[in-house]
């Protein structure tokens, strides 16, 4: 991972400066929003696939039941000596794993045929979290693990927790008793021991170095044992985390979008063509364990779910192409977590201060509220993606509310429209035509309020379909020509299915 | 009922003993069925027979029990370029975000193995499929827009584009217009035209003798099998649905249960 980061960092220093480098990722907001998108990237995709197969709460427990891979083989490796590292490759294993392990176990109770998909999923993810759980309070006390990260994460502290890598004056610096700069003082060596003061005759004395020791370039810097300033890059973990996990993400879904595809809309076709459905499955899984664990420390194991369905359910409502769901949700999820940052602060999408519609509140209602706004990160983006999200239900231009509703209210008024041509066209010319074409009276064979037979009267009068002579609506040639188009288009439907798109 | 045996290098499809049980419980008992290289076949019987479970036991989707199955002599993981599937409509969600020619193309993803992406090559084969199911305009077309006939009909064009030599149709008239009714039966017949082996899941009594030339009674059991003229008998349609059918009249089946 350092080898990586440190290839990242030259690659970087080819365009800025090294202090421009430190003080970009030295801002919270910078290495938040980072991450953040980086998060937001990894879901989005990994959830398209998991929203279309219907297993979108799955996400939600493997983010739950990672825990118990990591504490699991947190402590092996403390068993075996080595040191409990919360980056150690072997957490991620563990977490993998135990992903893995959800799915087997949720589908284990649900093949049984007794328990129902969602109840299975129900019994096993708490079931693995429990575990988990009384493993840490009773094995691990020093894991960093407190209520509020498991909730909403760290997303704000990303900045702080670095490697550092040092680029000029890296001389590791060893000092040895016999260095210039030791600090050499004289100890009692049997003191304590014998209850006697150190001003004793009896007192012997060694030699104590107080400041021996190997001192990384930083550290021997900042203990002022240098006399030049190493040249430093400090870099977020997390990012480097988050950027392996985009990479095989990315990766993964690209080199597998065609496999993906099928297996995702026919897995029996899938078997049957001599493709592997379960091995992508659970590839998938595996992935969306390991996001779930690189994103543990940054939003917490509840909100991570957001990330994984959000973006992709608002994207569903955009595109009737799998390739644009997996260009929009990615999209979606990083302006939810750019955005997200600045709602933390207090502003909606960067521009509407909070406070003052918190203000206005106050005004209308005399609430108490109060108008500082500083709030948790990753809710926030979270609160962003959902946001976009009922923005893009009501809006979408095809299957949004809005558009929705303004196509049914256009068939509902073509209906109408086509009832009463069809009624005058049956009507026009036979004996009963003065009482049934009586638009002063039209309103009563239909049964319809006047003022919706009015309605419709003026609209086909505007559309030049009908006219009224002494009383009477006769349909003009137009409104005669569009019955009859309108008769053959519903004699043809009635053999071919309708292929309107306007019909969902 | 003796069933004229052919010639074993001439069998397109060669089932020999296959259990399938769920829970135990026996779905298809104990079958042998022998289907002739070129035959149009309609596997028939009440609901519950096994006849979908035949085809996925065939095509390895779920564990047999027992049995072995050959297409022509060699076991579905050396055959499979020989096979094309039609699923039953409803075992896929419609609302999928894909085009109709997208679907269509997915038939080709067996020849072009992992990794390689469909091309203009296999665009063209795909719209060629459409063509002949008759729905080269919808080619663009959501698949959540289409009724329920053209998805039977884009279905049928995905198993086309495999230029396979045995098909198996789970219930391709299931709940399906006349004109989608009327382009199956089209294809089915330039199938057959063509040599190709079509066995198809069918509910429709009243049709099998006029469009299939063999039939497979089924009802756990392989009831019979064989020539449509030689098995489509009272007797034996009696015998797979347990008495629900009337009478044969004329060739035509009066009342039919199941």
């Amino acid at each position: 991972m350092m080898g990586l980061e440190r290839a990242l960092i030259e690659m970087l220093l080819q365009f800025v400066t090294r202090d421009e480098l430190n003080a970009f990722l030295r801002s919270p907001q910078h290495t938040a929003t980072l991450v953040g998108c980086l998060i937001a990237v990894c879901g989005a995709l990994l959830g398209t696939f998991l929203l279309l197969r219907g297993l979108s709460l799955t996400s939600d427990a493997i983010s739950h039941t990672v825990l118990l891979g990591i504490v699991i083989a947190f402590m092996l490796m403390t068993g075996a000596g080595l040191e409990g590292d919360t980056s150690s490759p072997w957490l991620i294993v563990g977490a993998a794993a135990a992903g893995v392990g959800t799915v087997l176990l949720t589908e284990a109770l649900h093949r049984s045929g007794l328990v129902r998909q969602d109840a299975a999923l129900g019994l096993a993810f708490p079931l693995l979290f429990a575990i988990a759980v009384i493993l840490v309070s009773r094995f691990v006390d020093d894991v960093h693990l407190d209520d509020d990260a498991v909730l909403v994460g760290e997303i704000g502290l990303a900045w702080a927790n670095t490697n550092s890598h040092c680029f000029e004056h890296c001389g590791v610096l060893r000092i040895t008793p016999e260095h210039p700069a030791a600090q050499q003082t004289r100890q009692c060596a049997n003191c304590r021991e014998l209850g006697i003061s150190p001003r004793d005759e009896r007192a012997e004395f060694k030699e104590v170095c107080g400041n021996c020791g190997v001192y990384s370039p930083a550290q021997a810097w900042s203990a002022g044992l240098l006399d030049e300033a190493p040249t430093l890059v400090f870099f977020p973990k997390s990012i480097t985390v988050m950027l392996v996990m985009t990479a095989l993400t990315v990766g993964f879904v690209a080199v597998f979008y065609k496999e993906l595809k099928l297996t995702t809309f026919d897995a029996a076709l899938a078997k049957s063509l001599g493709f592997r459905p379960a091995a992508l499955t659970y590839t998938l899984m595996v992935l969306v364990s390991l996001v779930a664990v690189g994103a543990f420390d940054a939003v917490g194991s509840i909100l991570v779910i957001a990330f994984f369905i959000i973006p992709p359910a608002a994207a569903y409502l955009l595109t009737d192409r799998l390739s644009g769901m997996l260009l929009l949700s990615p999209i979606i999820g990083g302006a939810g977590a750019f955005f997200g940052y600045d709602l933390a602060r207090g502003l909606l999408f960067g521009i509407f201060p909070v406070a003052e519609g918190i203000a206005a509140l106050n005004a209308i209602f005399g609430l108490q509220l109060r108008e500082a706004w500083d709030s948790s990160i990753s809710a926030s983006v979270v609160l962003t993606m959902f946001v976009i999200f009922v923005l893009v239900w009501i809006l979408s231009p095809r299957y949004g509310l809005l558009a929705s509703a303004i196509r049914r209210a256009n068939s509902r008024r073509r209906f109408e429209d086509q009832v009463v041509l069809a009624h005058i066209h049956n009507h026009q010319g036979t004996p009963s035509h003065a009482i049934e074409l009586q638009a002063a009276t039209l309103h009563l064979h239909f049964r319809w309020t006047p003022q919706k037979m009015s309605r419709v009267l003026m609209r086909l009068r505007a559309l030049g379909f009908l006219s009224l002579e002494a009383g009477s609506a006769i349909l003009t040639q137009r409104g005669d020509a569009h019955v009859h188009a309108f008769r053959k288009h519903m004699l043809v439907a009635h053999n071919i299915p309708d292929i309107d798109p306007t019909q969902p | 009922m003796p069933i004229a045996m052919p010639e074993p290098g001439q069998l397109a499809l060669a089932i020999d003993d296959l259990t399938v049980a769920y829970d135990q419980k026996p779905a298809l008992w104990d079958i042998d069925l022998e289907v002739p290289k070129g035959a149009l076949m309609a596997i028939v019987g009440p609901n519950g027979a096994g006849k979908s479970t035949l085809i996925k036991a065939a095509l390895n989707l779920i564990p047999r029990a027992a049995g072995s199955v050959l297409f022509h002599g060699q076991p579905y993981e050396a055959a499979r370029h020989l096979v094309g599937y039609v699923p039953q409509r409803g075992s896929v969600d419609w609302d999928f975000p894909t085009s109709v020619l997208d679907v269509v193309t997915m038939g080709l993803y067996g020849k072009l193995g992992w990794l390689r992406r469909p091309g203009r090559r296999e665009r063209a084969k795909a719209l060629a499929a459409l063509e002949q199911v008759d729905l080269v305009e919808l080619a663009g077309r959501q698949i959540s827009q289409l009724s329920g006939g053209q998805q039977q009909r884009t279905f049928l064009a995905r198993a086309l584009v495999q230029d396979a030599q045995i098909y198996f149709m789970d219930e391709p008239f299931a709940a399906v217009d006349a004109i989608t009714e009327a382009a199956i039966v089209n294809i089915l017949r330039e199938l057959n035209k063509r040599g190709r082996t079509v066995l198809v899941v069918h509910h429709d009594l009243q049709t099998v003798p006029e469009y299939f030339d063999w039939l497979t009674l089924l009802n756990v059991e392989v009831v019979a099998s064989g020539r449509t003229c030689q098995v489509f008998t009272l007797d034996n349609l009696q015998k797979t649905y347990g008495g629900r059918v009337a009478s044969l009249h004329g060739g035509q089946v009066l009342a039919a249960g199941g």
